[in-house]
């Protein structure tokens, strides 16, 4: 297995969260009996203990766990921290910062010796490891007297937005040139246009990239958020991220984020157990949430899941028979689904009293809202005192895709590349043929079905096999013309266009036109075929 | 106040300048299959994408004619956004303050009724898209 990839991913998230855990350090020796930011520091310090230790780094798991071990004590109230104890912590940070670039390998016997020298005094009691004097830090190790490289810069949103509009300006006002005359040509400046072109088109998309956003740093904006839930309903609760180098259009993100405090106050509220009540139920005091993001062909899919006591089964049936008037029969033949989804209805509540902003019955409401003008879907599962998960289904966000962009009478489509097997030369319809041949014509209306087309995109769909009755899964689509295989910046479909179903994204060509996305699933799920 | 007027079918309309986001032309509108005939396709405008309405067909004034480039007029307003395409701009009219709430509003020879981008908005969203609009 290559491990290249998480090795990367490991570097990228722990670089984050040294950085953080630098800055609480910083901030907890001015108020060492501040439990929650105990809590943090040892939130950061778990996660990269847990990465670390998937990728079998031994000395990095090995240190952190130590690290961590003070952490809970002070986070706990057992032992009170001490400014030593602080900076022996912020040592421990210096050396995993070591490590982690150089992938839990130590190249110098320097540094074995602090590495040795700092696990020993962590590994002594408290008391007795916080007063003494700190192992020496080796001369050229990371120290904090050199002011990290400056690689980062932070930027406004509504710049990056106004770059790339006048880059898209400047893109566009290529289609103004007037047209060369043969001296112009023969002068090189026709070639000089060209080049001038391309390098404004590098631009446009490597500025389109600046709009995208990791989830990592999406959850980052709910931290505070959830720490202050926990501490309002003295509930104990760490926020767990997979997949935070996924990246998504700020433009959805942002849209998300009032769902996503429901969500996880919904967690929180409704799902976490109070620590004794978690404990006696055998599990951790400290409850899950976790948020995991991963891209799967043209959508983003992201769950929020929480180790809780699950969705309160009663709630949901009392409401069925006091609001629905449903029986006890009816109920129990719903499907999970359809049964869960009761919570998404607007006037449903599970609270048994209401708070400013809990119980009050909007929050899922908003949450299902969000998505269905985003053009997702969401999925919940739930089971009794294992937690409640929650899927939710996005359509592309902004992203640079690889699309085949076609024409079908005055409209211009895409397909992602990645779903075409081959493009053919098309004909007129034949009925011998068993590929189930689509007339996208006729699809969208544009003119009766049958007659030729100019080509046939064959598309790999094997998901497909049992729905459209084909032998090995392929689907073929006619189409008036090809534009080409090129890399489209990808939008999500607006409030109207999603009413369609058909569609998946909008997708921007390099030179600013727009081409529909369409949504082969759905597309094809309203039409029967024509068999040529 | 400021209305920003224009003209569809044989009525006069205007819109709050507030809502105005830019009035622009030379804009690529490309066209969306299987919505209602109101709606001319999207068009891309600094990294935004907008449905573009015909303002004339939507209120059942005029019938769309296909215009290659034509102005259009975009409206932001509550997280909503869309480019209305009238049959004429007009431009911005002056509204007393006192007399705000008071619609039609008579200018110059013209009759202009007010128009906010929720009631543009609603129409619009209660049209039908989709495959049963073949």
């Amino acid at each position: 297995m290559d491990l290249t990839k998480y090795e990367k991913i490991f570097t990228q998230e722990s670089g984050k969260y040294l950085k953080d855990l630098d800055d609480l350090l910083m901030s907890v020796e001015k108020d060492l009996i501040n439990r929650d930011l105990w809590s943090e520091i040892h939130g950061k310090i778990h996660s990269i203990k847990g990465m670390a230790g998937a990728l079998s780094m031994e000395r990095i798991t090995k240190l952190s766990h130590s690290m961590e071990n003070w952490c809970k004590e002070f986070q706990q109230g057992t032992t009170e921290a001490t400014p030593n104890a602080v900076q022996l912590l912020l040592n421990g940070a210096d050396l995993l910062r070591l490590l982690v670039a150089r992938k839990g390998e130590i190249d110098s016997l320097e540094n074995k010796s602090w590495y040795s020298s700092l696990t020993a005094s962590l590994a002594k009691g408290l008391e007795e490891a916080a007063t003494q004097l700190q192992p020496e830090k080796p001369s050229h190790s990371p120290a904090r007297s050199m002011p990290e490289e400056i690689d980062q810069v932070r930027v406004a949103y509504s710049l990056i937005e106004e770059l790339l509009g006048l880059s898209q300006e400047i893109l566009l006002s290529e289609k103004t040139l007037p047209t060369l005359s043969q001296e112009h040509k023969t002068s090189g400046l026709k070639t000089w246009i060209d080049h001038y072109t391309s390098l404004l088109k590098d631009l446009y998309f490597r500025l389109a990239q600046l709009r995208l956003m990791s989830v990592a740093d999406f959850s980052d904006l709910f931290l505070k958020t959830i720490r202050g839930l926990a501490r309002e309903h003295n509930k104990e609760v760490r926020l767990e991220v997979i997949g935070g180098e996924v990246q998504a259009d700020i433009a959805l993100l942002e849209r998300l984020r009032e769902p996503f405090i429901h969500l996880f106050r919904n967690c929180i509220t409704h799902g976490i157990e109070p620590p004794d009540e978690r404990v006696r139920a055998g599990k951790n005091a400290e409850g899950r949430i976790i948020l995991e993001a991963w891209r799967e062909r043209d959508n983003l899919f992201i769950k929020v899941s929480d180790d809780g006591q699950g969705i309160n089964r009663s709630a949901i049936g009392k409401y069925l028979k006091d609001k629905r008037t449903m029986e006890d029969e009816q109920i129990a033949r719903m499907s999970e689904e359809d049964f869960f989804n009761t919570i998404l209805s607007t006037d449903f509540s599970s609270a048994r009293k209401t708070t400013d902003m809990a119980g009050r019955g909007i929050g899922m409401n908003v949450v299902a809202q969000a998505i269905e003008y985003l053009g997702g879907s969401m999925t919940i599962h739930s089971a009794p005192s294992k937690g409640t998960e929650l899927l939710l289904k996005l359509p592309v966000s902004l992203s640079i895709m690889h699309s085949v962009t076609f024409k079908v009478g005055k409209y211009t489509l895409s397909i992602p590349t990645s779903d075409v097997e081959s493009i053919d030369r098309g004909g007129p319809i034949s009925p011998y043929e068993s590929e189930p041949l689509y007339d996208l014509r006729g699809l969208l209306g544009v003119s009766e079905n049958g007659g030729e087309f100019s080509y046939i995109l064959k598309l790999k769909h094997p998901r497909e096999k049992s729905r459209y009755n084909s032998k090995d899964g392929n689907i073929e689509l006619g189409v008036d013309q090809i534009i080409g295989n090129r890399p489209l910046m990808v939008m999500p479909v607006g409030e109207l266009l999603a009413k369609a179903r058909l569609f998946a994204g909008v997708g921007i060509m390099e030179n600013g036109d727009v081409s529909i996305l369409l949504d082969i699933e759905n597309l094809l799920g309203v039409e029967t075929s024509s068999n040529r | 106040m400021e209305w920003f007027a224009f003209k569809a079918g044989d009525e006069y309309l205007g819109i709050e300048v507030q809502y105005i986001h830019r009035v622009v032309d030379e804009v690529k509108v490309t066209p969306v299959p299987l919505v209602p005939c109101c709606h001319m396709g999207l068009m891309y405008y600094r990294g935004e994408v907008f449905d573009v309405i015909h303002v004339g067909s939507l209120l059942g004034q005029s019938e769309r004619v296909y215009n290659g480039n034509p102005r259009i007029i975009l409206l932001k307003w509550s997280h909503k956004k869309l480019a209305l395409v009238p049959d004429l701009m007009v431009g911005l009219i002056w509204i007393d303050d006192s007399k705000r709430e008071q619609t039609p509003h008579a200018q110059g020879e013209h009759i202009v009724r007010r128009i906010t981008p929720d009631e543009i908005w609603s129409k619009v969203s209660e049209l039908p898209y989709g495959p049963h609009k073949v």
